[in-house]
């Protein structure tokens, strides 16, 4: 600490001091990394970029909606197919034709990737997209795919945390099978044993 | 008919020069001009213009929903964003009469403590910087750097969390995390007497700094001056202490308000610096209570559209920066019919109407530095 106000101290101390810190730490590893040559860790969490998963859209638009700055555009034409039996009815389908995202506008807030009701947006911690013109900052859908390859796997939760809904209806589901194959079996169990007593 | 008008010269007027600090200056980290009137090397009246960087957010919200109000709402103050989401989150929340899960609670102040440490690392490392001293900035960033991963790693992002939600969190934290951020917390702690040794006992900083720019308790009240700057007047206000939000009540024993009385430049930087200490505790404490809690949900299931109830509330909050409230009116609709912004360094700047006349035009850069504003918070 520096000398109360009004009782000096020996002059200078103060400076000394600092230059202590400063050659204390110049004995010491750097801290800072050289980027290029030294690629950062980033958590799986990073918002670095917004990759599409296109086969999984259904362009129904709830991105481009609720996007706070609108910079998802999105076009689409609709396609009927021939029914699945004859005499059936001809079904339309949505059919992705423009997918592309303004990353000079984007404010990297996620919305677009919580409404998704397909999953087919996700985040990826790729951040290495620079533009020399504010123009090529509009991704279209084959860049936005080729992220896809760079989503990294969602981090495990902490172990105080409520199960991720996924891995919840999943575990369900495969608990009702198991019952219902369980029951099925004592079923069968039950009726060879009464097979068995006939004989 | 014609006049003539016949200039005589200033004579008339005096020697007085008029001198404008910004809107482009470095020392006001940002766009804010200062108007100055000088005599000489002093000055004798000043003018903070503000405006600059008025983005119109309270007229954004009125067109946005309360998930896209959080994105815009952290942006106004970029040094305090998860401070600044909060408030929001906390007025819907009241206005719904929702109540919100203990393991959210416990994480949003744990997450509010880290973001106050790394507003204030900013301005321990930005202060000196604007007195001439270069160095103690990039110590003040490698502590921020940690601390920003810690952020990252939960929320993905380092300065725009988005990570506040109506009734809780976006996530829940990821596996192992509480421990790091244990780590961290603890290895910023035991670095921090860096910056005593490098700025604050510091002959140089405390020369210029010490009887500098003092502001006093009315003209504390008078401009509605809150957060470090006020309480090194000597005001003992602290909504954290006096007016409990999130798990504040329960931390008593560990939150300290740190004041000051002298209200020059060194007692702000000092306050600031002692602050950091008290937030690392208090993140110390929010990760105790964390690990003890019972597992459970960390945010509350919402309908598909969010509307706040008819009404108005106003929810204050105990930013790094000072106070920042704000208040929300709604008319049931799923966007707000207005929502008002308080902002801490707008109020904050005003002051400086009454602290920068009388002194001289190098120490103009030392009281504008002490300030700790953030231009976006001024002009919202």
């Amino acid at each position: 600490m520096a000398p109360l106000p009004g009782i000096p101290g020996i002059p200078g101390s103060g400076l000394a001091k600092g230059l202590a810190v400063t050659l204390r730490t110049m004995t010491k590893r750097t801290v800072t990394a050289q980027y290029p040559d030294a690629l950062p860790e980033l958590p799986p969490r990073s918002r670095g970029v917004i990759a599409l998963f296109e086969e999984n859209c259904t362009v129904c638009m709830l991105c481009a909606r609720e996007c706070p700055d609108w910079c998802i555009y999105i076009d689409s034409h609709k396609e009927t197919a021939p029914p699945a039996a004859p005499g059936g009815r001809e079904r339309s389908r949505n059919v992705l034709d423009r997918f592309a995202i303004d990353f000079s506008l984007c404010m990297y807030c996620g919305i677009c990737i919580e409404v998704c009701p397909f999953d087919a947006l996700f985040w990826s911690p790729e951040f290495e997209y620079a533009e020399t013109d504010i123009l090529d900052l509009t991704h279209e859908r084959d860049k936005l795919r080729d992220w896809m390859w760079t989503v990294p796997a969602p981090p495990a939760l902490d172990p105080a945390a409520e199960e991720p809904k996924e891995i919840a209806a999943a575990r369900k589901a495969a608990e009702k099978a198991a019952a219902a194959a369980e029951a099925a079996r004592r079923d069968q169990g039950s009726r060879d044993d009464q097979d068995e007593g006939d004989a | 008919m014609t006049e003539t008008t016949i200039g005589i010269g200033g004579a008339a007027e005096g020697t007085d020069m008029v001198l404008n600090i910004g809107p482009q200056h470095p020392s006001t980290h940002g766009v804010l001009r200062l108007r100055l009137v000088l005599d000489g090397e002093r000055i004798r009246s000043a003018e903070p213009i503000v405006g600059y960087m008025h983005r119109g957010a309270e007229k954004l919200f009125e067109a946005r929903d309360y998930r896209q109000i959080v994105m815009l709402a952290n942006r106004h103050d970029w040094l305090s964003a998860f401070s600044n989401e909060l408030g929001v989150v906390l007025a819907v929340e009241r206005m719904l009469g929702m109540e919100v899960p203990e393991r959210a609670v416990w994480t949003r102040t744990l997450l509010a403590e880290l973001n106050r440490v790394l507003n204030h690392l900013m301005f321990l490392g930005s202060y000196p910087l604007e007195l001439g001293g270069i160095t103690p900035i990039f110590y003040a960033f490698t502590e921020r750097e940690e601390l920003q991963q810690v952020m990252e790693e939960v929320s993905g992002g380092r300065m725009h969390y988005m990570f506040n939600r109506v009734g809780g969190l976006k996530e829940d934290l990821p596996n192992g995390w509480t421990g790091r951020a244990r780590a961290t917390v603890a290895a910023v702690r035991s670095r921090m007497g860096r910056i005593d040794d490098l700025v604050l006992g510091n002959e140089i900083f405390r020369g210029r700094t010490r009887g500098v720019g003092v502001l006093s308790q009315q003209d504390v009240h008078g401009f509605g001056v809150s957060g470090p700057i006020a309480r090194a007047s000597g005001v003992d206000f602290d909504l954290r202490r006096d007016e409990p939000y999130l798990a504040y009540g329960e931390l008593a024993d560990t939150m300290r308000v740190v004041t000051r009385t002298e209200g020059d430049c060194l007692a702000r930087f000092e306050v600031l610096l002692e602050q950091t200490h008290v937030a690392l505790d208090l993140a110390d404490a929010c990760l105790d209570r964390l690990t003890d809690l019972p597992p459970g949900p960390i945010n509350q299931r919402l309908p598909k559209v969010l509307k706040a109830p008819e009404g108005h509330t106003y929810a204050w909050t105990e930013n790094p920066l000072g106070l920042n409230g704000y208040y929300l009116v709604s008319k049931g609709e799923k966007t707000p019919y207005r929502l008002k912004l308080r902002s801490a360094s707008f109020n904050n700047i005003q002051a400086l109407t009454v602290l920068l006349p009388g002194t001289l035009v190098a120490d103009m850069v030392a009281i504008l530095g002490s300030m700790f504003f953030v231009v976006g918070d001024v002009d919202k």
